[in-house]
């Protein structure tokens, strides 16, 4: 082989290498412009969902609370339950939203400290009557002296409440429902809140481990038509715990209830 | 004098059940679909309080700010969207408060108290 033939052959191959580093550069931008696309549709959509559903729950509202005339307590009941449902609606259009936006990476943190206390007091106060009704115990524990939390609270306390909201749901009338925040075994990150929310109900068989956490899964169509839901909720959990480089997993087995556990930094001190 | 209360919203339905609340709790009311009609209706008969929506057809609906003089009165954005650059846009433009559809009607009836600094109506 002539010197000049290989210099050529190099030349040629940088070129059809530069080719295409162009080639995927392009595709990589009409990927992302795909995903910004698909999430401002998704936008789109869930703002025209919102108005027809503004309309449905004002005007049930307006009955329900007597503006024009009272009602007798059946006819409350029925309005109610068109007001719940709309509601219900409402929620999962704002699920689908929020998932959209984490598949497109649009999702940011606003974070300030605040205590674990805070945020199970929320989390407790919202879910009350729901435990109230099922007749669960709910016990709550905080390990002493743990150290405040450093993320964004609106979106813990959205992970707390979804999996409190899963704990109640999935278990049966009368069972154990609680939390437990500790000091978690620090990270190369830093160190850690560990919080579990556990409950004696139906449980997860191991192999559904993962399955869970992936979006419009549900491990048993009887008891999803039960639990109402997008099938998102575990998703954007996770989705939000990771936001904040912390772990979301679960522990259980079939029949012998779950427990979810997820890490959340605490600010390192300097 | 009932407050008057100028609804800038083009669901007719949406309008239909703000009208109905507002006015069976003491409120008079008028409406705009689009941003050119409700600058009309604030110079021909002035409101205490604008609840605007954001998405007017092909208008936004802040665009009502660059089209009346001050004094303004006070103007509150009720909008289908609920994520912070919104409320951030709308802050920015000059409404007093920004609040997500739909907005439950005792709070609704106990803000607007609030926006016009007066008591609940009866």
């Amino acid at each position: 082989m002539t010197r000049a033939y290989v210099d050529d052959l190099s030349v040629e191959r940088l070129a059809a290498l530069q080719e295409q580093n162009l080639e995927l550069s392009r595709l990589v931008a009409e990927l992302r412009n795909e995903a910004a696309l698909r999430t401002q549709f998704l936008s789109n959509i869930s703002h025209d969902l919102r108005t027809p559903l503004t309309a449905i729950i004002t005007h049930g509202e307006i009955l329900r609370d007597g503006i024009l005339g009272e009602l007798t307590g059946r006819q409350r009941e029925s309005v109610s339950g068109i007001i719940g449902g709309g509601r219900q609606l409402l929620d999962m259009i704002g699920e689908i939203l929020t998932y959209a936006r984490g598949a497109a990476n649009q999702l940011t943190l606003s974070r300030s400290d605040f205590t674990v206390e805070a945020v199970l007091e929320q989390v407790c106060t919202l879910n009350e009557s729901l435990v109230a009704k099922k007749g669960h115990a709910l016990s709550v524990t905080v390990e002493p002296e743990i150290p405040p939390l450093y993320g964004d609270r609106e979106k813990i306390v959205h992970v707390l409440g979804n999996l409190l909201g899963n704990a109640i749901d999935f278990t049966a009338p009368g069972g154990k429902v609680w939390i437990r925040a500790s000091r978690g075994a620090p990270t190369e990150r830093g160190h850690v809140v560990l919080i579990e929310v556990g409950d004696s109900g139906i449980g997860i068989a191991p192999e559904h481990h993962e399955l869970v956490f992936r979006e419009f899964a549900q491990v048993d169509a009887t008891a999803s038509r039960q639990h109402h839901g997008t099938g998102l909720g575990l998703a954007i959990a996770r989705k939000f715990v990771e936001l904040h480089d912390g772990r979301l997993w679960v522990e259980s087995t079939l029949g012998g209830g779950s427990r979810f556990y997820f890490t959340i930094p605490v600010r390192s001190a300097s | 004098m009932p407050p008057h209360i100028l609804l800038v919203e083009d669901n007719a339905l949406v309008v239909g059940a703000l009208r109905l609340l507002l006015e069976e709790t003491g409120h008079r009311v008028s409406d705009a679909s689009n941003v050119a009609d409700a600058a009309r209706a604030m110079r021909t008969d002035p409101p205490d309080l604008v609840l605007l929506d954001l998405t007017l057809g092909a208008d936004d609906g802040l665009a009502l700010f660059a089209l009346v003089n001050p004094p303004l009165p006070v103007v509150v954005a009720l909008t289908g969207h609920d994520d912070p650059e919104t409320r951030e846009r709308c802050l920015a433009a000059g409404c007093r408060d920004v609040r997500v559809k739909p907005i439950r009607s005792r709070e609704l009836k106990s803000q607007i108290a609030a926006w016009l600094g007066v008591r609940t109506p009866a």
